[in-house]
């Protein structure tokens, strides 16, 4: 954490908005007492093993459980047999259109197994020791077949087939035959072959990307309790406990108002925990022993058997002025949806020419499946792929006619008007104001002038989310005050929605608790994800205050004796409106508390919200790298990210959002890589193998809040979780070849691919 | 009140024989999904299931409550989820 440079033009001043108190859940997270997935212990409960694939793509023969039931201590064992089979139909939008006979068969494998990890079965036992034995006494019969790791192979026409009946939806000729393109999309504004006419330079190259994982702390986990009457409870820590109940209910075939899930701390999710590998089976193992189940990961299922986010392979293509005007674009992404389809290549299309006013461009996108665990959300999903590609291209532009690479991008920004690629024009403003603090931040005018050492710029894009979030609020009869949300706490939002709920009431922050409720006892709430808490779910608890404020009046009138129009609220307490309404001393939040009785009852309120108009997050890095050119080892010798943060509520934690965001940028762009031998086996599934970035690894990242308020928030909110790792990859690249002359195509960009192409590619 | 109506082309390839932009008489999202559906039956529920609307700019998940002021644009794109 640092105090970052905040620059703002507003002249509003809050008490609570923007002040820095300590987090609310922060001692017993330091003290090891927080209860995350795996530290809830229920009486009689049973300890579960999930049974996984050792081959990249087989037909299961048969799947023999005799023997593993048969081990004394064993409560049950379960397959696919046991539960519903369901249809194989795409349903709800096209970029998460989810298919429930792909989800099923991704949680316990049925016909085949696609990829390494794949579950098979599962047991539960009164120990984890007799349930490890269990597991490896069931017996499969497998027909190994050939498999396919690589996106530009798995597209070829005789690559192996992961579902041999599988149209690809979206290609342009006709009756394309059966692949593992599961879709092709495309978007297109102005006229491509015009715009590169008009252009001096055009730049254009092929990048591949590896899969990375979102490298959360901690590995999935939940306890389920399961009783005769149908009903059960799910404690679980994951980004949406209502996401993880629709999930599991759908899978179970049960009802949802038949499950309860509470939501335990999470220790990290970046998007990968806004799917359900376990619950549904925890579940089923508690129904058939009849008693509780505990199941969690090691973390060499999370690699093995959880998305990461997709590799890819792209070509991109940049048509530029002399005088600096982006005129055209082009790009393909390519990228591995993992072994089921749904990749995020749509976020790869739309994102990464939006923070550009180019009137000529085409993105293509293509959805493709292999033999590798199906991909799942991360942080931006598919912007910063697609980023990394267009924005080494725009940085070579930059080089080609000599421009500074920052002023490129302040030439050719997009301002409110301007059309996106996927049609509406931009609404918000802020990305002009970012690249300008950017580029007056006082290292800007001082590039490193060091032999192997070069800057590299880049910017990133993400449209932020909104949607549907519910909030709670209680006065106690001392005028403290609970707030409740359905919003999992990833990044600290219990402190910012204390803030919005004390700004809004005008009460001290600690007289305000932040909670997170379980399904049973808030309103339903989306995932946290999508950078949407602090912007949603922020509105809610908003929305909530203001209706136990009007309560407040409607009570303190009453109390008065007087017309509720003679009351106004302000600074915490209840006050006349005015001198004719009669001369009483302002009553405090506790004193209404106090006669919450004889006022007609508890003072709670509730507030549900679809939010909208969240405006876009919007990203600016410059990064200094030196290269040891013995090694091909990159230090990351500085680096300064600005960030269009709407409004900094909590600004600590706006600032390790993006410090948060950058370091895993820095591990996607150094060297995180899923690493796959040839039986398609990965080969790196721990931490000691997958190398995410340490402490030692990267200075302190100087962070710079630009403060342009979102005018639909109440305070000004706008996302800031994920636009800030969009533009790490591309900055380093770019910041390399300044240092090197060495255009690095090739994520990750570790040693021994920069000693390679540093070599000519010897 | 008139709001101009936009689909990528994609959609509208899907749903409206190609035609992406369309002039409806509407004072909020709802009114504006049903005009549509009127002139392709099933196109509310693929509004309402694979889409995220900005009405001016501003993203929106489709629903019905939000207003559409007059002269507005409309513009329905595939539906966004992030991290």
């Amino acid at each position: 954490m640092n105090d970052s440079t905040i620059v703002t033009d507003s002249v509003k001043r809050f008490k609570w908005i923007g002040t820095r108190p300590i987090r609310p859940d922060g001692v017993p997270k330091v003290t090891g007492r927080a209860m995350y997935g795996a530290d809830l212990k229920l009486p009689g409960m049973l300890y579960g093993k999930v049974l996984r694939s050792p081959h990249a793509h087989a037909l299961i023969k048969k799947i023999d459980t005799a023997k593993a039931a048969a081990l004394p201590g064993v409560k049950a064992v379960v397959t696919s047999a046991d539960l519903p089979e369901q249809k194989n139909e795409f349903i709800g939008p096209e970029r998460v259109a989810v298919n429930f006979w792909h989800v099923t068969r991704n949680i316990l494998a049925r016909e085949k197994v696609l990829y390494e990890g794949h579950a098979i079965a599962a047991v539960a036992a009164i120990s984890a020791s007799i349930a490890e034995e269990a597991a490896s006494l069931i017996e499969v019969t497998y027909e190994v077949l050939p498999h396919v790791i690589d996106v530009d192979e798995a597209m070829k026409p005789d690559a192996p087939l992961l579902f041999p009946d599988m149209i690809p939806r979206g290609m342009t000729e006709p009756n394309p035959k059966p692949s593992n393109i599961s879709k092709r999309l495309e978007f297109v504004m102005g006229d491509i072959e015009k715009g590169f006419a008009q252009a001096d330079v055009v730049i254009e190259k092929e990048f591949t990307t590896a899969a990375v994982h979102q490298g959360y702390i901690e590995p999935h986990a939940c306890v389920a309790k399961m009783e005769a009457d149908g009903q059960g409870e799910i404690w679980s820590s994951s980004q949406g406990h209502f996401q993880m109940r629709a999930l599991t209910a759908k899978i179970l075939g049960c009802k949802i108002g038949d499950l309860r899930v509470t939501p335990a701390e999470i220790g990290g999710g970046f998007g990968g925990k806004t799917v359900t590998y376990l619950e549904p089976v925890a579940a089923l193992l508690s129904k058939k022993s009849g008693l509780p189940v505990r199941l969690q990961m090691t973390r060499e299922d999370v690699f093995k058997g959880t998305g990461p986010t997709s590799g890819s392979s792209m070509w991109a293509k940049v048509g530029v002025t002399k005088a600096g005007k982006i005129v055209a674009a082009d790009a393909i992404f390519k990228f591995q949806a993992g072994a089921f389809p749904g990749s995020p290549v749509m976020n790869a299309c739309l994102c990464s020419y939006s923070p550009y006013d180019i009137p000529n461009a085409r993105a293509v996108g293509y959805d493709v499946v292999s033999n590798r665990p199906k991909s799942a959300a991360y942080r931006a999903p598919g912007s910063p792929i697609g980023h990394y590609a267009v924005e080494s291209v725009i940085d070579m532009c930059a080089k080609a006619i000599g421009m500074d690479p920052l002023e490129l991008r302040i030439k050719n920004v997009a301002s409110i008007g301007v059309p996106t690629i996927a049609g509406p024009k931009h609404a918000h403003a802020g990305f002009m104001e970012t690249l300008q603090a950017l580029k007056a931040h006082p290292a800007y005018a001082n590039p490193p002038k060091g032999p192997n050492q070069g800057r590299g710029v880049a910017i990133g894009y993400w449209f932020n989310g909104g949607g549907e979030s519910s909030a709670t609020m209680q006065i106690n009869a001392d005028g403290t005050v609970l707030v409740a949300t359905g919003s999992p706490d990833i990044g600290g939002s219990r402190a910012s929605m204390a803030l919005m709920a004390a700004e809004t009431l005008g009460v001290d922050y600690n007289q305000v608790r932040a909670i997170v409720a379980d399904t049973g006892s808030i309103g339903y709430t989306h995932v946290t994800g999508g950078s949407r808490v602090t912007f949603a779910t922020g509105m809610a608890v908003v929305a909530a205050t203001k209706n136990v404020i009007k309560d407040l009046i409607r009570r303190a009138a009453m109390i008065w004796d007087v017309d509720p129009e003679g009351v106004i609220w302000e600074d915490g307490f209840a006050k006349p409106a005015g001198a004719n309404v009669g001369n009483f001393k302002p009553m405090s939040l506790a004193e209404i508390a106090g006669k919450a009785a004889a006022t007609g009852g508890p003072i709670t309120a509730s507030a549900g919200v679809n939010a909208g108009a969240q405006a876009p997050g919007f990203a600016a890095h410059f990064v200094d790298v030196e290269v040891d050119p013995e090694t091909g080892r990159v230090d990351i010798l500085k680096y300064v990210a600005a960030q269009d943060v709407g409004r900094a509520i909590h600004p600590s934690y706006v600032e390790g959002q993006i410090q948060g965001g950058v370091v895993q940028g820095i591990g996607w762009a150094l060297n995180e890589e899923y690493i796959y031998n040839a039986k398609g086996q990965l080969d790196n599934a721990g931490f000691l193998d997958y190398r995410c970035p340490v402490a030692s690894d990267i200075p302190m990242i100087d962070t710079i809040l630009v403060e342009v308020p979102n005018p639909v928030h109440p305070y000004g909110a706008k996302g800031v979780g994920e636009a800030n790792i969009c533009p790490p990859m591309a900055a380093i690249a770019n910041a390399i070849e300044t240092a090197t002359h060495t255009r690095m195509t090739h994520l990750p960009m570790s040693p021994p691919r920069v000693l390679a192409a540093m070599s000519g590619g010897k | 009140m008139t709001a101009t109506v936009a689909f990528t082309s994609g959609f509208a390839r899907k749903y409206t024989n190609g035609v992406r932009e369309f002039e409806v008489e509407a004072h909020n999202l709802r009114g504006v999904i049903r005009a549509m559906d009127e002139m392709f039956p099933g196109l509310g529920h693929a509004l309402e299931e694979e889409t995220t609307v900005a009405i001016n700019g501003e993203l929106h998940e489709t629903g019905y409550f939000q207003p559409v002021p007059p002269g507005a644009e409309v513009f329905f794109i595939p539906r966004i989820e992030g991290g």
